[in-house]
């Protein structure tokens, strides 16, 4: 396979008086499905902002597609920031903005195409994550917290990202929406060809779609395995973190 | 990867009359005006029609739409397609656009258009509706006080004082130097005039009655609705958005003691101070003004002042305290209820509050001065 899509090395933080991460090291592969968990306050949202560019981290490497994020220029990091989509935990949809205009927000700001074929490909990824023709016209507010979801994960994958980060995409939803949203992430990656990143507490969605799964404890990496080895995996933090999942 | 060097455009050729060749970049950021350019692209004559793409370098969502249409157009003229060089990924890609064709020219109905009439009805409903909503709160409001009076604690002393600072002290500052403008530049325009007819003690008199009964309360008015009126709002306003507002009221509190009735309490004591206060600097104005343009002592001014236009006339302009104070706490406070879940809901009530503040005030004023003039006052 060709090189890694995140190459993340000796990744330290100290954020608010305290080491976040001491030594994270992890390497994401392209069409892969990753998922980061671990214990509240492990860091798993750090790793995002770093990888996001929204945090600088104090020491450590972060490569993403082969570039190092500490030596971009403005020009490199913008073009970095159009190969990725991120679907925030709580949608951070814009509220004045329809559906529609919503996934066409980013082509119109960095694409230039013609407003028909926009409003085509606009339907195409609404039609993409599952979401009725007519929730296209809708304002955020008038959908459901599901389909609000939803709508992100279409304006996640407007640009034709390569590689998708969730931020914990299953929490809040009903099972059955919460299953509907797996199987969306499988097919999208399968379709569009991408790499998924993502955070999640949820056993039964990381048992669907990741192929492998990091556990973060400890300020670092304490295993990268499928789920069902990194379940049998004896470290104390990880079987706690297991104890009460049937 | 080959899209990490993004080649140059994207085309469609004639290759040796048979077919197209797909050339470049067929992604979002790439494609540019292509696909309306595929739109207007002549039909081939043959029946026979090879697509190859086997120049191309990178090929997403958006290059299969705009690919898609073009074979949808070609299938409408009955010719047969034959796909080669495509990948695997690229041909999957292409059947996955294929198979959602039929959302893909979802219009968004447009917003219904309405007859002129149509729209001033709405208009007078809608406006009914606030004034039913206004008069809501205002009976809300009178309830909540009553109940509220058996117990002191309710009457949220902290919440008062705070209201009081931020409505009252801190806008100390900017009422006081515009009333002082507002009092030198009255004082200059009647004392052109008077200069003329060698009246110059009159501007006592006049700049006394202007301010007292009708500058220094409109002054006032107008910056306490431009300052406070918003925040209310603005607050009220995220409170709503944020659920806050649904949170107090499944405590069983009400959102009209716990917000409003405050707000409106401080109002009450806030505002008679201001208009003391911008009274104050007007006059101080006017008496500058008066000495250096029309030679008036200040001891004259001020003694003048007391006989000609008294503490009645003073007393006719904080009448009008209470009135304004509860305009400008109620619309600021209705107004914030009024916001509904999107970012700009908040800045357009905001401009409400305020527009709306001044317009009552204003009319409130007129009834003022038909007031006073049936009372010969």
């Amino acid at each position: 396979m060709s090189e890694p899509v995140i190459e993340i090395t000796g990744l330290k933080n100290y954020l608010g008086n305290q080491w976040v991460h001491s030594d994270v090291n992890l390497t994401v592969n392209q069409g892969e499905i990753v998922a980061i968990i671990g214990g509240s306050g492990s860091g798993k949202t750090t790793i995002f902002r770093c990888l996001l560019m929204l945090l600088k981290p104090t020491a450590g490497c972060i490569k993403l597609f082969g570039k190092d994020l500490a030596h971009l220029s403005d020009q490199e990091a913008t073009k970095i920031r159009q190969r990725w989509g991120m679907l925030f935990q709580h949608s951070a949809l814009f509220s004045a903005l329809t559906v529609q205009d919503n996934i066409m927000f980013p082509m119109r700001e960095f694409a230039s195409l013609d407003i028909d074929f926009m409003q085509e490909l606009a339907m195409l990824k609404l039609a993409l994550v599952g979401l009725p023709e007519e929730s296209a016209g809708k304002f955020p507010s008038e959908l459901s917290g599901g389909m609000q979801r939803r709508a992100a994960a279409a304006r996640a994958i407007a640009m034709d990202p390569e590689l998708l980060f969730l931020d914990e995409p299953t929490t809040g939803l009903d099972p059955h929406s919460a299953r509907m949203f797996d199987d969306l992430v499988v097919f999208l990656r399968d379709a569009l060809n991408l790499t998924v990143v993502m955070i999640s507490h949820d056993i039964e969605s990381l048992r669907r779609t990741s192929d492998r799964v990091a556990f973060i404890g400890e300020g670092k990496v304490l295993a990268v395995a499928p789920l069902a080895e990194l379940m049998q995996n004896p470290h104390p933090l990880i079987v706690d973190y297991f104890s009460n999942v049937t | 990867m080959a899209f990490m060097t993004k080649t140059n455009a994207q085309l469609v050729n004639h290759e040796n009359g048979d077919g197209y060749l797909c050339s470049g970049s067929w992604s979002i950021t790439e494609l540019g005006s292509l696909a309306s350019r595929l739109a207007k692209e002549p039909m081939p004559s043959e029946t026979q029609v090879r697509i190859s793409g086997k120049r191309i370098d990178h090929f997403d969502s958006a290059g299969a739409v705009a690919l898609n249409n073009f074979l949808t157009k070609l299938k409408q003229q009955s010719k047969e397609i034959q796909l080669i060089d495509f990948s695997e990924r690229q041909l999957a890609l292409l059947k996955l656009v294929e198979s959602k064709k039929d959302v893909l020219d979802y219009k968004t109905p447009p917003p219904p258009k309405h007859n002129p009439l149509y729209i001033l009805g709405e208009q007078a409903v809608e406006k009914l509706n606030q004034t039913k909503g206004f008069v809501t709160l205002l009976g809300d409001l009178s309830q909540n006080f009553i109940r509220t009076l058996g117990n002191w604690r309710r009457f949220r002393l902290p919440s008062i004082v705070s209201n009081i600072n931020t409505a009252g002290i801190q806008a100390l500052p900017i009422v006081g130097l515009l009333s002082f403008l507002i009092g030198i530049v009255l004082a200059y325009q009647m004392g052109l005039q008077l200069q003329t007819y060698g009246a110059n003690i009159f501007i006592a008199y006049l700049s006394g009655m202007a301010i007292f009964r009708e500058f220094a309360p409109l002054i006032t008015a107008i910056i306490v609705a431009g300052r406070t009126s918003s925040a209310f709002t603005a607050q009220i306003g995220s409170m709503k958005v944020n659920e806050e507002i649904d949170a107090v009221q499944t405590m069983g509190l009400s959102p009209t003691e716990l917000l409003v009735m405050p707000k409106v309490i401080a109002m009450l004591i806030v505002f008679p101070l201001l208009i003391f206060w911008a009274d104050f600097f007007s006059i101080l104005g006017a008496m500058f003004m008066s000495k250096s343009m029309l030679g008036v002592d200040y001891f004259d001014f001020l003694s003048r002042l007391k006989e000609s236009v008294g503490l009645r006339q003073l007393m006719l302009g904080l009448y009008k305290a209470p009135a304004f104070a509860l305009i400008t706490a109620l619309v600021g406070c209705y107004q914030g209820f009024m916001v509904q879940a999107n970012a700009d809901s908040v800045g357009k009530l905001t401009t409400r509050s305020v527009v709306q503040a001044l317009f009552l005030i204003i009319i409130a004023d007129a009834i003022f001065s038909i007031v006073y003039s049936w009372m010969d006052l």
